[in-house]
């Protein structure tokens, strides 16, 4: 009846099962209730999502988009400001298109994320918090755009944290955000 | 010597001389199978060759650790690549997978006193998957220009070579090869007991196997689509089809290693520590839970990707509201209670934890696995669910906590038991003396406590100081900006000393395993007697049939279910607390974040 390696003999599925063991099922119920009850509505209730409208889109047609785009926008010593809400990044071997660019905090930006060549990994964190870090997954053939607001001014650090090839290890762009 | 008369003229170690009746059966003195020398012999090829590929996994580990605790800054970036991708696939797919065909032979026809089936096919498999790790390391090894070291996932579009993708194709065919004996002796078993109840172990073999297929189909898909894009056949595939293919085989594997980790739990805290089942209903519901939910764990790969909708993602990274978490919540529960209630009931507990207490902490083989249940629980699993929630998945993605949270599945929940395994198949297939007792105790301690140590390390520095993963530097030098991670090198030391202390608990495991088998004394098939639980001395055994203790298991009028469970829900609730806490810092951190997403 109890041994794993014989074949159960007799009724086993209406066995008992310990009161204390029940109670640990229900247990795992409840708290697998709340796991995915959280996960859920923090879509909706939440300030940080990994959410955002994405579209199809080639190589050559973002690259042509980002030009304009930094064309647009007003070059300084810092970097680019970007003519309106929108912050075209493109990632390559082994660089951030469109990096540094200049935003104030308060304001909410429509990041645009796309690769040109093969997969990069988007890891953003302030220099002096190291552990506000967040990661986003960068594809070729796909724009996704995640919008985002900051509410601290400071220097934010671009890495690549996807191996896109030998010398990924070089990726490094900057977001500066100055006060609003 | 009648031994020698058995051998087979390639056998120049005796490795594979034991002595079958006229049938080829003899008698387990530990588990009292029937066992077949059909089975006993392939089982005994795949463990010893996962063994020697964990030699090579453990030796590019040296040099991975060395590289990326950058105060020795050991490679090269480009060397870095290679290396890393050697170890990844000795380790994580041949060491592992070798393991795991060993252990559906162990699981089926071995434990239901059977003869492996189509052994043609077995050799066959073992033969393909065999070409298979030989081709991917040669390709890995001269990886040139415009190709790139594969590491485990070799991404679509980065190029990796041909022969990579032909090597990882043929690899994953020889595993679904070699597999068929295991699908056709449990066929055969349903052929002749029509209307049987499978073991336990058999049951759960069985569902791994399942998932196994499931999985590897994924890995043809994913791998012929990535050689026939590379050798240009086909022009263009989508990088993110790729990675949704790629994961299918990626975490699905994973998922085999999982169940069949808890399938070696059941089989060796039972043979060795006494435990026994509370609840077949319970415990054969988690695994149905596992076969239709587990599979959905490849979304975990693919939360931070465009192109995917929030609905889909929600509902695959729960496995449908935690279906899987909760079967693994079961088993958390079930195995311990088992140990607890089976030592209990021979009187071997009194008190909340005397049962653990008075357990056979000094037999490698209860140890092993008992460490691995403790520490997958707390730091693999918890990490887990943790790193598989939609919005912590952005601080987790592609960080060192990542390489935490699998270095505590696979290594300190699968690798551990899988050591454990080829300690039980030392000791009764091999019928060899451990080399040295003493270090054969103290090995699960020092490999589970180091790397313990450096998998949490590993995690510190990637969630609190955001270092990448795949990388050879970063910590104390970006190439091209003064910018740099150094804050974390403290706990780069801390990791790097205990990673190298964990492998050479590794190295001690390895030595352990190959000097008994060339140095060990010969055990007498009918020894072993101080392997089965509370069963004394080897001379006990003699006396007592084999077993007895056990057998005391099967008193109807004693259900193991009547007995007091109560240090285990003590120690599960201490796991739920722990969880719990983690779960509030994690998300306490990212709420901390600037506002991110529609
Ligand atoms: C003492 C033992 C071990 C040590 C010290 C160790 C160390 C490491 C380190 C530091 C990395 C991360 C490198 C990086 O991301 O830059 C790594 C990667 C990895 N390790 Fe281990 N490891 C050990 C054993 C194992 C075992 C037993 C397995 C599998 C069963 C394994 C599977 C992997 C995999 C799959 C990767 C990821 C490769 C990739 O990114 O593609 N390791 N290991
Ligand atoms: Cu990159």
């Amino acid at each position: 009846m109890t041994s794993p390696i014989k074949p159960p003999e007799g009724n086993w599925w209406d066995q008992p099962i310990n009161r204390r063991e029940s109670i640990w099922l229900g247990i795992g119920v409840g708290w697998s209730v709340i796991l995915f009850g959280w996960m859920s509505a923090f879509t909706r209730i939440g300030d940080q999502n990994p959410i955002g409208e994405t579209y199809r889109v080639e190589a050559e047609d973002y690259r042509d988009k980002l030009q304009a785009y930094v064309d647009e926008g007003t070059d300084t010593e810092e970097g680019l400001v970007p003519p309106g809400d929108d912050v075209y990044i493109g990632a390559g071997q082994f660089y951030w298109d469109g990096l540094p660019v200049v935003l104030e905090t308060g304001q909410e930006y429509d990041f645009h994320l796309a690769a040109y060549d093969v997969q990069h990994g988007f890891s953003v964190r302030p220099e002096h918090t190291l552990s506000k870090q967040i990661n986003l997954q960068v594809l070729p053939g796909y724009e996704w755009i995640v919008p985002m607001e900051f509410d601290e001014p400071g220097t934010y650090r671009v890495l690549c944290n996807e191996f896109c090839g030998d010398g990924h290890e070089a990726m490094h762009g900057r977001i500066i955000v100055q006060e609003g | 010597m009648a031994e020698t008369q058995h051998r087979h003229r390639l056998d120049v170690l005796g490795l594979f001389d034991n002595e079958y009746d006229s049938e080829g059966y003899r008698t387990c003195s530990v588990t009292g199978l029937e066992i077949h020398k059909s089975v006993e012999n392939h089982v005994k090829l795949f463990g010893l060759t996962a063994v020697l590929f964990m030699v090579v996994g453990g030796f590019f580990a040296i040099t991975v650790v060395g590289t990326r605790w950058e105060a020795i800054g050991l490679l090269s970036s480009s060397d870095y690549y290679i290396h890393l991708s050697m170890h990844a696939w000795s380790m994580l797919l041949f060491w592992i997978v070798f393991m795991e065909v060993a252990i559906l032979y162990v699981g089926g026809p071995m434990v239901l006193g059977r003869k492996l089936p189509l052994t043609v096919l077995a050799k066959v498999g073992y033969a393909v998957m065999l070409v298979g790790a030989l081709t991917i390391y040669y390709a890995i090894w001269t990886t040139s220009a415009p190709d790139q070291a594969p590491l485990l996932t070799a991404y679509v579009p980065l190029p990796s070579s041909p022969v990579f993708y032909a090597g990882a194709l043929v690899f994953v065919l020889g595993v679904v090869v070699a597999a068929l004996p295991f699908f056709v002796s449990i066929w055969q078993e349903k052929r002749a007991n029509p209307g049987g109840t499978l073991p336990l172990v058999t049951f759960g073999a069985f569902i791994t196997g399942i998932i196994a297929v499931e999985a590897l189909l994924g890995g043809v898909v994913a791998f012929s689509s990535g050689l026939l894009w590379r050798l240009e056949i086909v022009t263009s595939l989508d990088a993110g089809w790729y990675r949704m293919w790629f994961w299918i085989v990626g975490h699905g594997t994973q998922q085999i290693n999982l169940v069949a980790m808890i399938v070696v739990w059941y089989f060796l805290t039972h043979v060795v520590g006494g435990a026994e089942v509370v609840s077949e209903k319970v415990s054969r519901t988690a695994f149905i839970l596992y076969l239709l939910f587990i599979n959905m764990g490849a979304a975990h790969h693919l939360l931070v990707d465009p192109g995917i909708s929030t609905g889909w993602r929600l509902w695959n990274t729960s496995y449908a509201f935690y279906g899987a978490t909760f079967a693994s919540l079961i088993h958390a529960f079930a195995i311990p209670a088992g140990i607890e209630a089976g030592r209990r009931k021979r009187g071997k507990g009194g008190g909340l934890f005397g049962w653990l207490t008075s357990a056979p902490w000094k037999n490698p083989m209860f140890a092993a696995p008992v460490i691995a249940i403790i520490l997958f629980g707390f730091l693999g699993g918890i990490t887990g669910v943790l790193m598989g929630q939609l919005q912590l998945n952005m601080a987790w993605h592609n960080t060192f906590a990542t390489v935490g949270h699998f270095h505590s599945t696979v290594v300190l929940g699968t690798t551990i038991t899988f050591m454990a395994v080829v300690y039980f198949v030392i000791r009764t297939m091999f019928l060899r003396e451990f080399v040295s007792n003493r270090l054969a105790s103290l090995q699960p301690f020092l490999y589970g406590g180091a790397m313990g140590v450096t998998a949490l390390m590993m995690m510190y520095v990637g969630i609190l100081y955001g270092v990448p993963r795949r990388t050879p530097e970063v910590v104390s030098n970006i190439p091209g900006t003064d910018f740099s991670l150094s804050a974390a090198e403290p706990l780069f030391v801390v990791f790097g000393l205990f990673a190298f202390v964990a492998i050479a608990g590794g190295a001690l495991f390895v030595a352990l395993a190959v000097g008994s088998l060339l140095f060990g004394k010969r055990i007498d098939p009918a020894g072993n007697g101080d392997l089965v639980s509370d069963g004394g001395s080897a001379v006990a055994s003699q006396t007592m049939a084999p077993r007895d203790d056990l057998e005391l298991a099967d008193d109807p009028n004693d259900p193991v279910h009547a007995y007091e469970m109560r240090g285990t829900f003590v120690l599960c609730l201490l796991f739920l607390a722990a969880f719990v806490i983690t779960y509030v810092l994690n998300w306490y951190l990212i709420t901390q974040l600037w506002s991110i997403g529609a």
